[in-house]
């Protein structure tokens, strides 16, 4: 079969069997391997991207059940010289070690943000017990997401 | 040539560091943010394919027959392998005390549910889990190991039956008159506790592409491989190969904590990859499996221990009984963990005598692997729950126990019974430090008021230490083969003054790209981004270990500091000879190379490189043109184990105290941590920010240990905990906010007076929740004596209780 989405902006458009994961399509068919797998059961959230601006675990939907949706991945924010706001306050207050879980982390944060731009420390809490972080032990992923509360900018999907 | 390290930081050649010492931004971080960092499961290489791994359902039992022909028709499908493949090319696991290692497959019979059996290599994993389904096993399933103690009676099925016992390992290691002692104490409390299998379970699993050429014969593994060299070791000894024919390239990994195992699922592919005629073989663990059977499950532990104490509160012996169950065999380096208490077996009191009395056994379980820590954090659970039994016999605060009991400042360097030298401590200042920022006082306050409205609140005072920096010798005893532990780095300036080093590890979450930089901006005096690093593979790096053993902050400081060292007296003695002085008048400094007492008489570095390279016509004879030094570091003074197990075999003994207060729902067992706070004392702290990632990372380790991370089996060894739905590690909610304090007693031994500080809270963390779940139940007159104490271990100790009295 044939799934034709917008991921970052450009158009992919893929043939491929039906049961393939949108995990897999944004990995192996879209090339963009920035989004990572840490489980098979939809507990960890490392493949968290956002759908039509929702965060949403892409390893638990089929690519065939968003065709003529709009993904973004972690290559959608910012680059190496130039990041996102939410990836800058990440980096300001060491909230990645190994940065396997970060992408799926940051994503989340941001829809987070665009949901409810002024969080409590609570709110955020709340709003990441879907992503498993091994590393940190949490405590600098909450400061730099309330850090990046203040931020302008930081809750939005660059256009 | 022995080249001195600078041992503190003012040794360093600069007025002012910039950048050592400092909190500073990782390196690592934009690529890992904008998810550009290529992690193993993001290689692709022309014609790869891709592994699956058919595992077995049986926890023990006779293979009778298998028949893979219709999965070698399958469609996609490249290459078949099992057990017969094993047996022709392989040889058995050498991570394992001698003997009891076996094949990447199963070949007879099957040992544990998820052993391998056969693995088939694809044009998509789609497609080889199809055809996996098509392979026919006959299985005649044997009755399983399960218990360790009854493993040891004669009558037991054998986990191997070659070996005629599932005892792999018992021995007694006695250090001093510990039956004197014992007799002679005032008191001695002795109690048994159970330390169940938990695992590291890093966010990504393990994983490897696996190229064998197939007219040379040489191996290229790519993976998420924690110490590439002795990696590559083990698959040329297993394959049967010259450790010269194996490059490993080691990738970024998603953290690792010890359990990156993988070494089956490796050689496997390797073997796919050579019947595939060479083409890459990738394989990549999934969390069913990792969880199932990977390499991670550690810790599966029974103890007994006694404590002795004089009038005066000195406790004067120490033994613990430990029987470690390690699985089917342990291949995972399994015994290891059960030795490395050596390291601290005493922990940070003067217990001048001790004795441990360790029995390995095998049963139908996941080989036994590492873990963060290996070994010691279950323990110091054991000693630290022991204080506190003596504390609370003697009537003494547990605090002022300890306290009582500290090895002083002055007696460092200090040897501990099981042979071990700590280098410095300043254990009473952490102690203090841990009690004002926890406001103790106050929480006894507080626990008392609670105690009158009838509410279950406890709190824990506990220390430990954590062994940093270690030397392979002391494995000895437990049978592991050495493999070294050097560091080494290649420090070299090019033409424009840039700078490179190149080093033989891969990231995986520790900062050391940004330490190495870190080290060479300050010791030339450059900025950090004019230092670039870059992983080689194991055919080209220098001599490497890796992360592993809270050792690689120190090792690569050495190794970094010894080439910069080397490299400037390359540059020294060219500036000799462009400033007509003697090379011992030129001396480094702020990134200059002076004739010492003639001003204005010096060069730059990126000038003498230039030099070095460009104007041969200008170089005093016989100077060698490279701008370029390369040092290889292992740890100075570490010794072999003599016949009781003693040994110097860590350089460094940081040391930490954690107070923790908890409070327990009557209702459902269910522990709440209403207050954390810590202090700790790893030396000279390099780059502050990161040693606190790694000390909030360890606690929340600590935490999932201590009361809910839980590798179950059933009762016919059956795993129960195969999905992060059934396996708990802690979320964001789980964690409580944590004080810490910072107390810094540098090491007299080691570069720049750091120590090992990696691996940090988690050993001593389950220690304190649990003193703090104890000295909560106590009133109540039951005890939690297993790890986890999960809400349900807690409830029923409530319900057997007396109620509050
Ligand atoms: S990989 Fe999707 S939730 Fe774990
Ligand atoms: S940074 Fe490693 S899992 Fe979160």
């Amino acid at each position: 079969m044939r799934t034709r989405l917008e991921v970052n902006g450009e158009v992919h458009e893929h043939e491929h069997e039906p049961r393939l994961l949108l995990v897999h399509f944004i990995r192996d068919l879209c090339g963009l391997s920035g989004t990572n797998i840490g489980c098979d059961t939809t507990s960890c959230g490392a493949c968290t991207v956002l759908l039509d601006g929702e965060s949403v675990k892409s390893c638990t939907i089929l690519a065939a059940q968003v065709d003529g949706q709009s993904v973004t991945t972690i290559e959608g924010l910012g680059t190496v010289d130039d990041m996102h706001p939410m990836q800058q306050a990440f980096h300001e207050h060491h909230g990645l070690q190994c940065g396997y879980c970060t992408p799926g982390v940051v994503l989340a944060s941001i829809s987070l943000l665009a949901e409810n731009p002024d969080p409590t420390e609570r709110e955020i809490r709340e709003g990441l017990e879907g992503n498993l972080c091994r590393c940190t032990g949490y405590h600098n992923i909450v400061k730099a997401v309330l850090a990046a509360a203040s931020v302008p900018g930081a809750g939005e999907i660059p256009a | 040539m022995a080249i001195e390290i600078p041992n503190r930081l003012e040794d360093l050649p600069v007025e002012e560091l910039r950048w050592v010492g400092r909190h500073v931004r990782r390196r690592e971080d934009p690529s890992l943010l904008t998810g550009r960092t290529e992690f193993i499961d993001d290689v692709v290489l022309p014609g790869m394919l891709h592994c699956a791994i058919l595992r077995s359902p049986f926890p023990h039992a006779r293979i009778t027959g298998i028949d893979a022909t219709q999965a070698e028709a399958a469609p996609g499908v490249t290459a078949v392998v099992t057990g017969a493949d094993a047996q022709l090319w392989c040889n058995p696991a050498r991570t394992a005390p001698e003997g009891w290692g076996t094949l990447c497959l199963a070949t007879d019979k099957v040992r544990y549910v998820g052993e391998p059996v056969a693995a088939v290599a694809a044009s998509s994993r789609y497609l080889a889990e199809d055809a996996l389904e098509l392979i026919e096993v006959d299985y005649e399933p044997l009755d399983p190991v399960v218990d360790p103690f009854a493993a040891m009676d004669p009558e037991s099925p054998l986990v191997i039956e070659d070996k005629g016992t599932n005892v792999m390992l018992q021995r007694v290691f006695t250090w001093g008159e510990v039956d004197r002692a014992l007799a002679e104490a005032a008191q001695v409390f002795t109690e048994s506790f159970r330390w169940n299998r938990l695992g590291a379970n890093p966010t990504e699993t393990f994983g490897a592409v696996c190229a064998w050429d197939p007219l040379t014969l040489d191996l290229t593994v790519h993976g998420s491989i924690q110490s590439p060299s002795s990696f590559g070791l083990g698959r040329a000894a297993d394959l049967g190969i010259p450790s010269n024919k194996v490059n490993v390239k080691s990738h970024p990994h998603g953290g690792s904590f010890g359990g990156k195992g993988g070494a089956r699922g490796a050689t496997i592919a390797c073997l796919l990859s050579r019947k595939a005629d060479g083409k890459p073989v990738k394989w990549i663990e999934d969390r069913t499996e990792y969880l199932t059977a990977g390499g991670s499950q550690a810790w599966d532990r029974h103890y007994e221990a006694s404590l002795a104490v004089d009038e005066d509160a000195r406790v004067t012996a120490l033994a613990v009984t430990l029987v470690d169950d390690l699985g089917a065999t342990g291949e995972g380096f399994g015994a290891i963990s059960a030795a490395k208490p050596l390291a601290a077996f005493t922990g940070p009191y003067t217990i001048p005598v001790a004795r441990y009395d360790l029995t390995l056994v095998a049963t139908n379980k996941v080989p036994a692997s590492p873990y963060r820590g290996m070994g010691p954090p279950p323990h110091f659970f054991v000693l630290e729950q022991m204080m506190d039994i003596a504390a609370r016999g003697l009537a003494i605060d547990p605090a002022e126990f300890r306290r009582r009991n500290f090895i002083p400042p002055d007696q460092f360097p200090y040897t501990i019974p099981s042979g071990n030298e700590y280098d410095s401590g300043s254990y009473e200042e952490v102690l203090d430090s841990a009690l004002d920022l926890a406001g103790y006082e106050e929480l006894r306050k507080l626990q008392a008021e609670a105690r009158t409205e009838g509410r279950i609140v406890g709190v824990g005072v506990a220390s430990a230490i954590e062994p940093g920096v270690f030397d392979w010798n002391a494995y000895a005893i437990v049978g592991m083969p050495q493999t070294g532990v050097p560091e080494g780095a290649t420090v070299s300036v090019d033409i424009t003054g840039m700078i490179t080093v190149r080093v033989g590890f891969a990231l995986e979450g520790q900062g050391q790209y940004t330490l190495v930089s870190q080290l060479v901006a300050d010791y030339f005096a450059v900025e950090m981004d004019a230092v670039r690093v870059v992983q080689l593979d194991t055919q080209s790096a220098p001599p490497s270990f890796g992360p592993g053993g809270s050792r690689l902050g120190v090792a690569i400081s050495g190794a970094v500091l010894g080439a910069c060292r080397r490299l400037a007296e390359k540059l020294a003695a060219v500036a000799a000879g462009l400033l007509r002085a003697e090379p011992d008048e030129i001396e480094l400094r702020d990134g200059r190379f002076r004739v010492k007492g003639r001003p204005g008489s010096e060069m730059g570095v990126a000038q003498l490189a230039g030099t070095m390279l460009a104007r041969s016509d200008l170089l005093p004879p016989d100077i060698d043109p490279r701008p370029e030094a390369t040092h290889v570091w292992t740890a100075p003074g570490r010794t072999a184990a003599d016949e009781e197990g003693r040994a110097k075999s860590y350089l460094t003994a940081a040391q930490a105290v954690h107070v923790v207060m908890v409070e327990i729902d009557p209702d459902t067992g269910f522990v709440e941590i209403v207050k954390y706070a810590l202090a700790d004392d790893c030396g000279t702290r390099l780059n502050p920010v990161v040693v606190e990632g790694q000390t909030e990372g360890s606690v929340a380790q600590g935490i999932g240990a201590a009361l809910f991370e839980e590798y179950v089996y059933d009762d016919r060894a059956q795993p129960l905990t195969t999905t992060f739905m059934d396996y708990l590690t802690p979320t964001v909610n789980d964690v409580p906010a944590l004080d810490k304090a910072v107390v810094v007693t540098p090491s007299p031994f080691t570069p720049l007076g750091a120590k090992g500080c990696g691996e940090g809270a988690i050993h001593t963390t389950p220690a304190a929740v649990m003193c703090a779940v104890n000295d909560a139940l106590a009133p109540l007159g039951v005890m939690a004596r297993e790890v986890p104490a999960s809400p349900h271990r807690v409830w029923e100790l409530l319900r057997r209780s007396e109620g509050p009295s």
